[in-house]
């Protein structure tokens, strides 16, 4: 391991999850470790019906096509690439009791915690970042 | 052209596929050996330089072939922490002296063969880094040998592999055929 990258994925479209899982599966593909702290939309990044249709940008659906056309890898599935890399998953515990959702409501293999668990990983992080 | 020991195919995978791809596949190469790898990605070039500088391997340079970009890439020493060895340094200036007062020597290049073939110094024996360790037999353990490459990062590895293999005397020459002004033959 060469370095830490926490990441706080705060939005719930489909956009946000691109830049998430991208700088997630990028940083530990060289080395780095990860861990990505999902709280209120941002949830929807791991919700196993949720992520699987994520909304985009309003006005910016033609945006579906260059997707489909740049051949590039659907949400579930870069999100399994960024488990199978050890990418550590934290949902956040008071948005999921703020929205009533269950752990079982999520993909397999994540955390659950608070702001605490995420700081942790993050003060001696090398990259923080926001989504 | 670059003889890679290893190819993986990432033609038409976006962005970070075509990194995360070659991380898996590089942990089944060995240290010193060549992967190549060939992406339609046009951002691929400036990701796997700085992927090969943050993880520890080379990065060899990028062919463009109709459209598709093949990199090569050169797995770094997995053992380099350990068991390393000083090998003697000579500055490029100081060996070209030697060569030119025809000093009798042993010159090893341990580049590409396309590299070698561009132009090399006279009368050197060329086996290329991934070679070294089958092919040290053709030279004498005995010998003073002088070893380089283009930059000098090579020829070390090669040094270190020969040093463990029972060769007395390595020197390295640094920086290496980049900024070598004297004669070459092809």
């Amino acid at each position: 391991m060469t370095g830490k990258t926490a990441i706080i994925a705060a939005n719930g479209g489909l956009f946000d999850a691109y830049k998430v899982y991208n700088i997630a599966t990028a940083a530990a593909a060289s080395d780095q470790e990860v861990a990505i702290f999902f709280t209120f939309e941002g949830l929807n990044l791991i919700h196993k019906e949720a992520y699987q249709q994520l909304p985009m940008p309003e006005g910016k659906e033609y945006f579906a096509e260059g997707f489909k056309k740049s051949n590039v890898p659907s949400i579930p599935e870069l999100a399994a690439m960024a488990k199978e890399m050890g990418v550590t998953f934290i949902g956040c515990q008071m948005t999921m009791d703020v929205m009533g959702l269950e752990k079982d409501a999520f993909i397999d293999g994540i955390e659950v915690g608070g702001a605490v668990t995420f700081l942790e990983f993050a003060k001696d992080a090398d990259v923080t970042l926001t989504f | 052209m670059i003889t890679p020991n290893h190819v993986l195919d990432a033609k038409g995978l976006a962005c970070p596929m075509p990194v995360v791809k070659t991380k898996k596949m590089m942990k089944d190469v060995e240290p010193g050996l060549v992967l190549e790898i060939q992406a339609t990605d046009k951002g691929s070039t400036a990701d796997l330089q700085a992927w090969a500088k943050s993880t520890g391997h080379e990065y060899l340079g990028t062919e463009t072939e109709g459209g598709v970009l093949r990199h090569f890439l050169r797995k770094g020493g997995a053992d380099a922490a350990s068991e390393t060895v000083v090998i003697p340094e000579i500055s490029l200036e100081d060996f070209k002296e030697k060569v030119e007062n025809g000093e009798h020597m042993t010159v090893l290049d341990v580049r590409e063969l396309e590299e070698y073939q561009e132009g090399h110094i006279d009368g050197a024996i060329h086996i290329p880094l991934g070679e070294v360790e089958q092919r040290s037999g053709e030279l004498k353990k005995d010998d003073l040998i002088y070893v380089i490459c283009h930059s000098g990062r090579r020829s070390e590895l090669a040094a270190q592999t020969m040093s463990k293999q029972g060769f007395k005397q390595l020197i390295n020459v640094v920086p290496g055929m980049r900024d070598w002004t004297g004669k070459t033959v092809k």
